[in-house]
């Protein structure tokens, strides 16, 4: 009798054990869901507005933090940490990366004939970015700039060793606690830039498509904000991995709005492919 | 040496214009962030669409000769973001609007700040830059007194 007790209670003890895990299971695939976009009006945000590194965002806090530059405008001081972020990234080009190095913003497709970007932009791209479970085994992204989408597959395959390569790649995601993980192969080559080494001034190089890039998005404990860590890595453009960080806040009354009148350039509208 | 302060001086402008838009096109390669015009006339039309709002304005001379301006404006995308409608500019009001010339095409800016007839201000990026000044002073401010 009292075997068979001590076999009920722990029965019950495995059965809430496995509800609990998979209530907190469930509350890991929404917990990113929803609309998110700028980031916080803050000298930090500004900095990761596009995209932002660890080094660069130390350099800018050691800034801030140093009473001798009180007078000084924010801008300038988060244009003085993009310097020496710039200079990092620059130096993780390979000569390959350098040959293209800093490409002409006037032949970028986007602005020569609104072709939407590729993904090595695409993630980092401003305002509106919108998360959604889809089903158990999907979730979808949809960006505010060029109304951009894309697919993670949740369902544990693997990536494809022999998938055409596409703009946004292909994504398979997982959960590691309250983080999720995305990794995207099958990228075709396109423009990666940074602000930092002057992108839309011509700052932006080619990456190939051996990149590979691996995002971790995770929200704030308080809830307003989401952290996107995103390694990238080319052989053929950087030489090791970098890694690059974004922040969105919470925006739940934003709206994605029609991408639907992309000017092409009246110089440029009699060369430019249709 | 001269490359770096060149950069410092470039990437505030750059950061403020980026900051707030910077989407399918390059400004810089569009539009000169150094020079301003000042254009005053009567709004034809003003299209709240991405990837960047249009306002078309007949400009009049003293001669009454009308010249057609084109200013380019962040998207609705962000516009929105600081509570810009399609009815923040009217079609057939008159204003006065100041912005970066392009470099490649006449009579075209990208806006600055636009003036209305009863004399309301729209200024570009003007509420993001005022919050990142009031962050940083209370950054200083929490950093003094945790001296």
């Amino acid at each position: 009798m009292s075997h068979l007790k001590q076999q009920s209670t722990l029965a019950i003890f495995v059965l809430l054990g496995l509800l609990t895990a998979t209530a907190n299971a469930q509350s890991s695939r929404t917990k990113l869901d929803g609309m998110w976009s700028d980031p916080p009006a803050t000298a930090v945000g500004t900095f990761c507005f596009f995209s932002c590194t660890d080094l660069g965002l130390d350099r800018l806090n050691k800034l801030l933090d140093d009473s001798a530059n009180d007078a000084r405008p924010a801008m300038q001081l988060i244009a003085q940490a993009k310097t020496v972020e710039g200079d990092y990234i620059r130096g993780l080009f390979t000569p390959e990366a350098l040959k293209h190095f800093p490409l002409d913003p006037l032949k970028d497709p986007g602005y020569l004939r609104c072709e939407p970007w590729g993904l090595a932009r695409q993630m980092f791209a401003p305002h509106q970015f919108e998360m959604r479970q889809n089903g158990r085994d999907r979730i979808d992204l949809r960006y505010g700039e060029w109304a951009a989408r894309r697919t993670i597959y949740m369902d544990g395959r693997k990536l494809p060793a022999n998938i055409k390569p596409s703009k946004m790649g292909y994504s398979i995601g997982r959960w590691d606690g309250e983080t999720l993980i995305i990794e995207t192969s099958a990228i075709e080559a396109n423009i990666f830039e940074s602000l930092a080494v002057g992108g839309n001034t011509g700052g932006g190089t080619l990456h190939s498509d051996q990149l590979r890039i691996v995002e971790r998005y995770t929200r704030s404990s308080d809830g307003k904000t989401l952290q996107l860590t995103a390694t990238l890595e080319d052989p053929v453009t950087f030489r090791g991995p970098l890694v690059l960080k974004k922040t969105w806040s919470w925006a739940p009354d934003q709206k994605i709005t029609p991408y639907d009148s992309c000017e092409r350039p009246a110089e440029s509208k009699k060369d430019a492919k249709p | 040496m001269t490359s770096s302060r060149t950069c410092l001086l470039i990437l505030p402008i750059l950061l403020l214009c980026s900051s707030v838009s910077l989407s399918h096109h390059s400004f810089s390669a569009v539009y000169d962030g150094s020079k301003e015009t000042t254009v005053a006339g009567v709004v034809t039309q003003f299209r709240f669409v991405n990837p960047h709002a249009m306002m078309y304005l007949d400009a009049t001379d003293s001669s009454g000769k009308v010249a057609k301006w084109v200013v380019e404006f962040d998207g609705r995308l962000n516009l929105s973001n600081v509570g810009w409608t399609a009815d923040s500019i009217k079609s057939g009001e008159r204003v006065t609007v100041t912005g970066n010339p392009s470099h490649t095409e006449s009579n075209r800016l990208f806006f600055r700040k636009l003036v209305h007839a009863d004399g309301t201000e729209l200024v570009r990026g003007a509420q993001r830059l005022n919050a990142i000044e009031e962050d940083r002073r209370q950054r200083a401010r929490q950093r003094d007194q945790q001296k």
